[in-house]
């Protein structure tokens, strides 16, 4: 018996193997190897395909780079605001949505998915003239008279960051959203039931309940939007382009304006790369860490 | 769900949360039957121009053909990501072990770092390799993403042990429980990664441009990169181009969206 | 066993379809590919170039004159954004696999400094094809000649005209007249009468751009860089000159700043503005806002006040088509080119009616298209008063470095609308594009 069980082990460790092998197959050739190649690059320095070996000089350069660190601070900026404002919005609206009895759920949920579907170019023109000087934004301010005068939301540094802050949450929500919906359907609903009947309130449901049963989905869904975040390169470029005077620029922008629009320098383009990778891995293992902690 | 008073509210929170949401959608249908100029200056009403605009664009661009192209892409890109994908975040989840969590760890790294770090080696690769200008070069970095491995293995974790137990017990193969067992029970995550997956594969612009160097691939993406980049800009059109466009991922969702009802309990009961 | 059979299964199958599917649908095109672009002695072109509506079509009616007398020649013309074909060159040089390159490709003016330099092996010299360039105004060549060799063949025209509301300077007294051969002061006292007189803004400009501020100095014919290659930013006192203007005319409102490029094409067609200063291609845009058909007026720009050389007349933009190293039939590129884009008033006399392109090529002026007169501008005979000025506008060296020195005034512009000192915004621009250049 004790034999044929282990046999049974290895042959289940070598079945769990086999699952993985055409996922690994496929990410080590199209991202472990050119990651590979490219961080090779990034100890390279010089313009086109004339690069020499140089060390770290790349990785120190970032740093006086004043418009990278600016483009860094920004990211974080952006990081710290949006993304817990998004998580709390879209898990309470994924709750929302999940009760079978609501009406019009399809309509609903289709709705709020739809932002991160819309193409970037509509929902940038929008978004630039709804926050134009003469836009529709600043006509209702001025009328409700919270403004005195037209104010250019775009063309101020803060206000151009809150402006791709807002954007972001209203393309993105809906987005998590879904996997909150998918990771709700895990929980059994006669849970709630349950806890209704206890005269549990809908919010302390939502606390005891929803948030520690979701909870691998929720740190799933912090480690994306932190890397999605540190890697933001849409609205940047196309709500703002990275201005006023690169305010609101994100590294992503910057690193492909670097590498495609001026004089390319695919060795310091690579190194700001792996500034994002290491920034993103350790903010992960950090998102990880807590997450697990609480489990205990 | 409970007061009356509280319900009204709910209903009414959702529904300005819709109508935000909805509203530059309901602003690029308005959008495309209007002229050009009225576009940009702002208008909000319906206007005629919608026929002249369709006109104008299948007479530049080809609308059809290249909607196709992106529909075949598109599903062929989706089934085959859930499959691997989903096999892959199924076996690191259901078969821990130490190697496996490092191995993990590579594969969420490799999301990490910008693609446009990668894009210079990866063409060297496919040069050598022969894909460049091949429809399955572009489809292959899209077939393995770590997003979907994650979502995969964290809601792998939800599926019960003891269903895998039995099954062994009964003889199943590993890879029929995975396929006749897990798969028919995960439909909610499976619709929610079809939707996501389909959504980035129709999205999907930046590596498929740079290695086709051909008209006949062109996708709705492009399509649309193509309409904004000449000295004129018609307005008008290029909303319809881009109404055209988000068709697709709503149909999909709204389709896909009703599997998130069914718990894996219910369903394995 | 079972296990294995099961897993090979799901592999084969896996690979397979995938492989089948990729192929299937790419097989007809790579190796068509392969025959336009590698294949010797092949009588196609492959092309890339950006705006189907202008620039392609106009590559398509050289082809149809071309095959009149060359039946066999083909042309593959490929639509392909500006900002996708740069990053398509940029992966290419990179990798290092130019096999990949079309025979001919179209380049913004301002990158061809950029790539014929850093990229010595991109693009054909062509000085010895057979191309008349003397045929091209100095300015527009200035681009695409390196080291007084020649690597293109000029097109696309970029020289400014400025465009005014004919009815709304009426109304405050003026006429177009009064706004010929004038300089920036006389320029900024009108239109301060102007917006006093009517509300309205002579000008418009996006935010976030240092073109307005190329366009005045390039009038006078003063760089951003040294002879030597190194940046001429701080304390260049045109540049300063530039921006002062830039601010008092942002100031008094003579100039709209918006935010983007679709407000700012919304500010003259939806006739918020009073005029347009800006490159010719522009009139493209202009003449869709069709009601306002005959309201408009053209003349030249104004000049940089008491600058050595100032003239009125500038450039904004244009383009240029090149030949690549992977072009296997040089000669039948060369010599399409230079028949067609380089010695066709035919081609010239299509294109203007059919998609507004106004030509570069000199000869093309004397032809009866380019002396007609134009409903939309009131009837003046715009195209060959365009023609007059691009001979006239000075050329200048907009540096291999131009993207990175204009996005770095672009930065300055921005911060002195909010009131930062000019002169230590330049020399914060200067340390920026050193920075870029180490």
């Amino acid at each position: 018996m004790k034999k044929k069980g282990l046999s049974m082990k290895q042959k289940q460790s070598t079945a769990g193997w086999m699952f993985l092998v055409p996922a690994i197959i496929l990410i080590c050739c199209f991202s472990l190897y050119p990651a590979l190649s490219a961080f090779i690059t990034s100890l390279k320095t010089g313009t086109g395909t004339n690069l020499t070996f140089t060390g770290l000089t790349n990785y120190i350069r970032a740093f006086q780079d004043d418009v990278f660190v600016q483009s860094l601070k920004n990211c974080f900026f952006y990081l710290i605001i949006q993304v817990p404002v998004m998580l709390v919005m879209a898990l309470i609206l994924a709750t929302l949505l999940n009760n079978p009895k609501l009406k019009f759920r399809g309509f609903f949920r289709t709705a709020i998915f739809l932002p991160c579907a819309t193409s970037l170019v509509a929902y940038a023109i929008i978004f630039r003239s709804l926050f134009a000087t003469d836009g529709f934004i600043n006509s209702v301010l001025l009328k409700m008279g919270i403004l005195s005068e037209a104010y250019n939301f775009l063309g101020n540094p803060l206000s151009a960051k809150i402006v791709i802050i807002i954007a972001l949450v209203w393309r993105w929500t809906g987005y998590n959203m879904v996997f909150y919906l998918a990771g709700l359907q895990n929980i059994d609903y006669s849970v709630y039931e349950a806890a209704k009947i206890d005269g549990a309130s809908p919010i302390q449901t939502f606390f005891r309940i929803t948030v520690p049963l979701l909870k691998p989905t929720i740190l799933m869904t912090a480690i994306m939007s932190t890397n999605g975040t540190l890697q933001l390169f849409d609205e940047s470029m196309n709500l703002t382009n990275g201005g006023p005077g690169n305010a609101s620029i994100t590294m992503s922008h910057y690193i492909y304006n670097m590498a495609f629009k001026g004089v390319p320098n695919f060795g310091y383009t690579s190194a700001m790369s792996f500034i994002i990778l290491i920034l993103v891995a350790i903010l992960a293992f950090v998102q990880k860490k807590v997450g697990e902690d609480n489990d205990q | 769900m409970t007061s009356k008073p509280k319900l009204v509210f709910m209903y009414l929170f959702l529904s300005i949360v819709s109508l935000i949401s909805i509203f530059p959608l309901a602003w690029m249908v308005i959008a495309a039957t209007n002229k050009s100029i009225d576009v940009i200056a702002g208008k909000l009403t319906f206007g005629t121009n919608l026929v002249e605009n369709y006109k104008n664009l299948i007479g530049q661009q080809p609308l059809w053909g290249n909607f196709w192209n992106s529909c075949k892409y598109t599903i062929l890109v989706t089934v085959f990501a859930l499959i691997i994908s989903s096999l892959a975040g199924y076996g690191f989840e259901i078969y821990r072990g130490k190697a496996k969590e490092r191995l993990y760890s590579v594969v969420l790294m490799s999301m990490m770092i910008p693609f446009v770090a990668l894009m210079v080696p990866l063409f060297r690769m496919y040069s050598k390799l022969g894909l460049l200008n091949t429809v399955l070069g572009f489809m292959l970095p899209s077939l393995a993403t770590p997003l979907l491995i994650m979502m995969f293995r964290t809601n792998a974790k939800a599926f019960p042990v003891d269903i895998i137990e039995a099954a062994r017990i009964d003889g199943t193969t590993e890879f029929g429980i995975f396929f006749k067992i897990y798969i028919p029970s995960m439909k909610a995550i499976f619709a929610a990664a079809g939707v996501i997956t389909f959504m980035n594969a129709w999205n999907n612009y930046l590596w498929a441009k740079v290695i086709m160097s051909d008209n006949t691939t062109q996708t709705m993406p492009m399509l649309i990169s193509n309409l904004t980049s000449g000295y004129k800009t018609d307005y008008g059109m290029l909303m319809l181009a881009v109404f055209i466009t988000t068709i697709p991922t709503a149909v999909v969702f709204f389709a896909l969206q009703k599997y998130f009802v069914e718990g894996i309990t219910g369903s394995v009961k | 066993m079972m296990k294995k059979k099961m897993i090979s299964l799901v592999l084969a199958g896996v690979m397979a379809t995938v492989l089948l599917s990729g192929c299937g649908g790419a097989s007809g095109t790579s190796s068509k590919g392969n025959d336009d672009t590698a294949a010797g002695g092949s009588n196609t072109l492959t092309v890339w170039a950006w705006d189907s509506q202008f620039n392609l079509y106009a590559m398509e009616e050289a082809a149809k004159i071309y095959q009149k007398d060359h039946p066999d020649f083909q042309l593959n013309a490929i639509e392909i954004t500006w900002d996708d074909l740069q990053t398509k060159i940029g992966t290419i040089v990179g990798s290092g696999d130019y096999s990949q390159l079309p025979d001919i490709c179209l380049m913004q003016d301002y990158a061809y400094q950029k790539y014929v330099t850093i990229y010595s092996d991109l693009f054909q010299d062509i000085t010895d094809s057979g191309i008349d360039f003397s045929q091209f105004p100095e300015g527009k060549l200035a681009a695409s000649v390196v080291d007084g060799k020649n690597y293109g063949v000029p097109f696309d025209n970029g020289t400014d005209v400025a465009i005014y509301r004919t009815d709304i300077l009426e109304e405050a007294g003026y006429t177009l007249d009064d706004l010929t051969d004038i300089d920036w002061n006389r320029f900024i006292e009108i239109g301060e009468d102007v917006y006093a007189k009517t509300g309205y803004s002579l000008l418009s400009v996006q935010t976030g751009s240092s073109d307005m501020i190329y366009q005045m100095m390039q009038s006078a014919g003063k760089s951003t860089w040294n002879e030597d290659g190194s940046p001429n930013i701080a304390g260049n006192e045109y540049l300063k000159q530039c921006l002062e203007i830039y601010k008092q005319m942002a100031d008094k409102r003579i100039l709209e700043v918006v935010n983007s490029w679709d407000e700012y094409v919304a500010t003259f067609t939806s006739g918020k503005t009073a005029g347009v200063l800006n490159g010719c291609w522009i009139m493209v845009q202009l003449e869709s806002a069709e009601e306002l058909s005959g309201k408009w007026g053209i003349t030249n720009v104004p000049s940089l006040p008491g600058v050595d050389g100032a003239t009125n007349y500038t450039n904004q933009g244009g383009s240029t088509w090149a030949i690549t190293t992977n072009c296997s039939n040089v000669e039948l590129a060369a010599d399409f080119l230079g028949s067609t884009f380089a010695g066709s008033t035919e081609l010239y006399d299509t294109i203007l009616p059919g998609a507004g392109a106004i030509a570069t090529w000199l000869p093309a002026k004397n032809s009866d298209v380019y002396n007609q007169p134009v409903e939309y501008y009131g009837g003046q005979a715009v195209y060959s008063m365009i023609a007059d000025y691009a001979s006239k506008v000075p050329s200048v060296d907009l540096g291999i470095f131009y993207t990175e020195a204009n996005a770095a005034l672009a930065t300055v512009v921005g911060n002195i609308l909010g009131g930062a000192d000019i002169a230590s915004e330049l020399e914060t621009a200067q340390s920026t594009v050193e920075f870029n250049m180490r």
